[in-house]
């Protein structure tokens, strides 16, 4: 349908409710984002720790023994928690967010679902193993 | 500021859902193992004593995972960042807070592949 007059399409601008807070979809959304800084922080000290490894083995045992540090220990606990948070949201939503109508055979989004599961918990399982040093 | 923003944001958005998937995945077992069971004593420390995890980490496939992993949850963080900016400070400084957190997150994946270089 045909808009009266033309012209740009009139969009109201991005404002957060001021009741986010009690809005569970809207604080679940806000909290997704959040992780961000989680994500930020996190990246970062692993930065720390391999660039330890490449600098030798005191500088390596250094960094390992900070980790025990009940700061890191809570840090660490808060980013396993984001996440798993994030991760659970962002496979839910995934399906949803696919392209439509591409022409491409696509699985049934509980497929689709239930691969990124698998694979998480296969990559999480190997990667954990081979830091422990179950294997290699 | 905003139209450069504008013409990069495929790339962007590239590195934003590659952090946001591969970033998660990867990060699990990692914090999982090194920010928590080790420091905790649940995996002994020896399993990661230098001897083992120089050249663990040294090898093409452990350099791959361990860049991955470091850097591309830098762009995850950087894309929500921003959009939480724009959720509680308007639009208005979107351009000046988004280049930022993209200078980080850049400044941060040049690191990261330095410090995967060096080992």
């Amino acid at each position: 349908m045909a808009p009266p007059q033309p012209g740009r399409t009139r969009t109201a601008p991005p404002e957060i409710p001021g009741s986010w807070w009690s809005a569970p979809r809207i604080r679940n959304y806000l909290l997704f984002d959040a992780t961000g800084v989680i994500y930020f922080l996190v990246a970062f000290v692993a930065m720390r720790i391999i660039w330890a490894l490449g600098s030798g083995p005191e500088h390596w045992d250094k960094a390992m023994e900070d980790l025990s540090n009940p700061f890191y220990l809570v840090f660490h606990a808060v980013a396993l928690a984001s996440v798993i948070f994030v991760a659970i949201r962002l496979f839910n939503l995934f399906p949803k967010a696919q392209p439509r109508d591409t022409g491409l055979p696509m699985p049934p989004n509980p497929v689709i679902k239930a691969l990124l599961y698998v694979t998480w918990l296969v990559v999480t399982v190997a990667f954990a193993t081979v830091l422990s040093g179950g294997i290699f | 500021m905003k139209a450069f923003l504008l013409r990069i944001e495929p790339v962007i958005w590239l590195l934003f859902g590659q952090g946001i998937l591969l970033g998660t995945i990867l990060l699990t077992g990692w914090i999982l193992v090194v920010g928590l069971l080790m420091p905790l004593g649940i995996v002994p420390a020896e399993a990661l004593r230098y001897e083992r995890a120089q050249p663990l980490a040294a090898n093409i496939v452990g350099r791959i995972v361990l860049a991955a992993m470091m850097a591309l949850p830098l762009w995850k963080g950087a894309h929500h960042l921003r959009s939480l900016a724009v959720d509680f400070g308007g639009a208005e400084r979107d351009a000046r807070v988004g280049a930022t957190l993209y200078l980080i997150a850049s400044i941060g994946t040049a690191w990261a592949i330095l410090a995967v270089a060096r080992l």
